[in-house]
């Protein structure tokens, strides 16, 4: 008889293995991040008003995400499909029907936001668009791909995705998903914003991307390029200190950069509000050769 | 940039039709123009982030460790911080007492970086080159091997043995070293052979 050993890190008080993904509470999750973006604004003079209006739009969908409630969960026999060809459970091309209500409701909610002409001008516009350009917008925002000459109105529609995909990601159970490909949510197949270094009971140091879509949190193996999955040639890059909280990881194989936030050096870092506060990385990173690789629909065109 | 023509109605209304980025297209362009004022005087600091293994037991705990500067960009790049590798499947991110204190064994004075020669019955230390190192150290187990191996025991046996010499192997290395390690000193009879990785 022949006992198989296997080592068995538990056994000194670790975890044998980080849980793959954290899904998202999403009322919590957008209320966290609305009042994330208020401090921020608090310590960023420059940055406050573009900071206090992001809270704004954070508030409408966490109460977006209130009124909507939990969605009917997936089939489990899609979600069985899905994960035996390692693909994510998750559908974005398939949600648009599902979306006009989390749209129509979000316009609703940042209809009183206090925000400027070009904003106001953009979610009008919204408000007005008839089916074809209602459709256009949401596909665009579904295949992460924001045109660059029109930003504006993405960014409400964008607002009103991540209520409805945060929704659904949060009936999945988590032991049904799998890993797809480095820098690829294993929930919807979305892209990180960022990621960070995690300090969790049980993950201490492990990383976790944040989804720019539905929002949730997903281990990836450190220092390792999420734009393309090499190794080889990884460094990062602060705004003067050396021991920043935020830092660009950038990648000589592919020429593209993620900001990677240390959350186990300050656990308040909200992936999504930071991303938009540390701003003066991305305008430092503009003048290199490096490209930014992190998407969130609050923070294009850098 | 491709813009579709059936868009043109929408764009328009929107305000939209030029790249711009999220604050300025949002009509936040003032912060924007504030910030890039504030950060232009900074400049940004280069850290890389390196998976290794921690040298001192068979454990092989993965480690990472974080340098000022890109040593693979030709930087000249000192350790700043050493933790355990999260990702590592041995220790999870988890270290010793020693291996925590990696950084400090790095960067100490007292590492001995280059092979140093203390004379017998001398006090001082010398600096040695590895040519001259390796031959003396060769040089002393030849000369033991050749007044100690036995190579037949009282029974006429041959036995092969060379037991006044023994041999401590580090833990740190491949599977390969080990393999070659192995080779080398029983092929020359040593039976006093440890590791290091047994500790």
């Amino acid at each position: 008889m022949t006992i198989e050993l296997k080592p068995d890190p538990s056994m000194i008080g670790g975890i044998a293995k980080v849980p793959l993904v954290r899904l998202p509470d999403p009322v919590a999750l957008f209320r966290t991040r609305a009042e994330r973006f208020r401090f921020l604004a608090g310590h960023s003079a420059n940055l406050a008003p573009y900071l206090h209006f992001l809270a704004a739009i954070c508030d409408a969908q966490a109460r977006v995400a209130q009124d909507l409630g939990p969605p009917s969960p997936l089939e489990p026999a899609w979600i069985e499909t899905a994960r035996a060809s390692r693909m994510p459970p998750i559908d974005r091309a398939r949600l648009k029907p599902d979306l006009g209500r989390a749209l129509d409701l979000l316009l609703k909610q940042v209809a009183d936001i206090d925000m400027p002409a070009p904003s106001r001008a953009a979610l009008e516009a919204v408000v007005a668009a008839n089916a074809s350009d209602r459709d256009w917008l949401l596909g665009n925002v579904l295949a992460d791909q924001i045109p660059e000459d029109s930003v504006a109105p993405h960014m409400f529609v964008a607002a009103a995705v991540q209520v409805h995909a945060a929704l659904l990601a949060a009936t999945l159970d988590p032991e049904k998903l799998v890993p797809i490909r480095t820098g690829v949510c294993p929930a919807c197949g979305g892209r990180p914003v960022a990621s960070m270094v995690t300090e969790n009971i049980g993950a201490e140091g492990a990383r976790y991307a944040s989804c720019a879509c539905c929002q949730t949190l997903w281990n990836e193996v450190r220092v390792k390029c999420l734009c393309c999955g090499k190794n080889g040639k990884i460094s990062h890059r602060s705004v003067e200190a050396e021991d920043a909280i935020i830092k660009a990881e950038l990648c000589g194989d592919c020429g593209h950069w993620v900001k990677l936030m240390y959350q186990n050096r300050n656990a308040t870092i909200e992936p999504v509000a930071d991303d938009v506060a540390s701003l003066g990385l991305d305008l430092k990173m503009r003048e290199t050769e490096w490209t930014r690789g992190g998407f969130n629909p609050f923070l294009m065109g850098f | 940039m491709n813009i579709d023509l059936s868009r043109r109605g929408f764009l328009r209304l929107a305000g939209a039709g030029v790249a711009a980025t999220s604050l300025g297209a949002m009509g936040f362009g003032d912060a924007q123009a504030a910030e890039e004022a504030h950060v232009r005087p900074f400049k940004l600091a280069t850290t890389t982030e390196t998976r290794n293994t921690c040298p001192y037991c068979s454990v092989a705990c993965g480690v990472i460790m974080y340098s000022r500067g890109d040593a693979k960009a030709g930087d000249k790049a000192q350790i700043l911080h050493i933790e355990g590798d999260a990702d590592h499947p041995t220790n999870r991110g988890t270290l010793c007492p020693k291996g925590a204190a990696l950084k400090d064994f790095v960067n100490a004075e007292t590492r001995l970086t280059r092979p140093r020669y203390r004379a017998a019955g001398g006090t001082e230390w010398q600096d040695i080159s590895w040519d001259d190192a390796l031959t003396k150290i060769a040089r002393a187990l030849k000369d033991d091997r050749d007044a100690n191996f036995v190579a037949q025991n009282e029974a006429g046996t041959t036995v092969n043995r060379w037991l006044t010499t023994g041999f401590l192997a580090a833990s740190a290395t491949t599977n390969e070293t080990a393999w070659l390690t192995y080779k080398v000193v029983r092929s020359m009879g040593i039976l006093g052979f440890d590791n290091q990785a047994r500790v």
